[in-house]
């Protein structure tokens, strides 16, 4: 386990990017994928993170995790399935080949922030 | 107003240039590496040591090992006539790129023939972390239980061997190998699964024969222009 030091690097490029704005822009709300082949668990990497929100600068921030399935391809056949539990094979021929499409990643992939002066952005 | 900013940034993209660079240096000193994987207790050490027995007159070997705190596996390496480097990870449950950087510093890479990053004990974390190997091998035995692939499809799908110890003990386990093996294949259809007994002895040539095939693969593989 080990989603602490996980979220604390989550928290450091969240850092750097809030960094790039303009002073007193606040976050609202952080959006991490993980994926099913990324060895993380999503329960515990949110716990972590709001651990580490809540010692922050904005300990109001939302934290929100999506869970990405492990996208399969089957490589008799083409087609695209989810892997569920430990049997991958392809539900629609039944050969087990496949190639992974998705789901190993673990991304930061969005933030919510909150200007100070809206009118200077929507222009 | 909230505003949304699109980052799409890969938690772990420290590690895997970190470990795309050990990848580099690992191609251009022409040395095989080979990350083992397994719970504690099911064999990485031993089999690391009697590869070592068999292997070391025809090729040089060296270890790099994680360990929660001790020296002791690092310890039995050497007595087996293997160099080996500790990395105490402290409470760390998996190697990164970055120790493994560090690491290998004590090695002369180009001398070497084969290096094994044998990993923390634990099924979970390792997967997620690459450190440059060419090959990755998930160790289980059979006193673990049948099921092992069911409770940890990820690491086993991302072996590309899978080696199964213990095997003089198979039947005092209760373990089916036929239910092993289906398990294995349901997440990782092209791992081989090389049944052996690191007490014995049996099977380890098939281990060995694996092993240097493979090197002989990767080292096509890096001279062959794409």
């Amino acid at each position: 386990m080990h989603e602490l030091s996980l979220a604390q690097a989550i928290w450091r490029q969240v850092a750097a990017e809030m960094n790039k704005r303009e002073a007193g822009t606040q976050l609202v709300g952080v959006n991490l994928v993980v994926g099913a082949l990324s060895g993380t668990d999503p329960e515990s990497l949110e716990f972590a993170m709001r651990l580490v929100v809540e010692g922050s600068g904005w300990p109001d921030a939302e934290v929100r995790i999506r869970a990405e399935p492990a996208a399969l391809r089957c490589r008799d056949c083409g087609r695209d399935y989810e892997a569920e539990g430990w049997d991958w094979a392809c539900p629609a021929c039944g050969r087990t080949d496949f190639e992974v499409l998705a789901g190993r990643d673990l991304r930061l992939e969005s933030l919510e922030v909150q200007e100070t002066n809206d009118a200077t952005h929507s222009a | 107003m909230t505003r949304r900013i699109p980052l799409e940034k890969k938690v772990l993209s420290e590690n895997d240039r970190l470990a795309a660079e050990l990848a580099l240096r690992f191609g251009e000193a022409d040395v095989f590496v080979v990350n083992l994987m397994s719970s504690p207790g099911a064999g990485k050490t031993s089999l690391l040591e009697e590869t070592a027995k068999r292997l070391g007159s025809r090729l040089s070997l060296a270890a790099v090992e994680g360990d929660l705190a001790t020296d002791r596996d690092a310890e039995r390496l050497r007595k087996a006539g293997l160099p080996a480097r500790q990395i105490n990870t402290g409470r760390g449950c998996h190697l990164n790129a970055a120790q493994v950087t560090e690491a290998v510093v004590a090695f002369d890479l180009a001398a070497l023939d084969v290096l094994f990053i044998e990993n923390v004990g634990n099924l979970v974390c390792p997967a997620a972390f690459y450190l440059g190997e060419h090959r990755r091998v998930v160790v289980s035995s059979t006193p673990e239980g049948d099921d092992k692939p069911v409770k940890y499809p990820v690491a086993f799908h991302s072996a590309d061997c899978v080696v199964l110890n213990k095997m003089d003990l198979v039947e005092a386990a209760g373990f089916s190998l036929e239910a092993f093996r289906r398990f294995v294949r349901g997440v990782a259809p092209r791992a081989p699964i090389l049944e052996l007994s690191c007490r014995t002895g049996a099977g380890l040539e098939t281990w060995l024969d694996w092993l240097t095939a493979e090197r002989e693969a990767a080292r096509t593989a890096a001279h062959t222009p794409e």
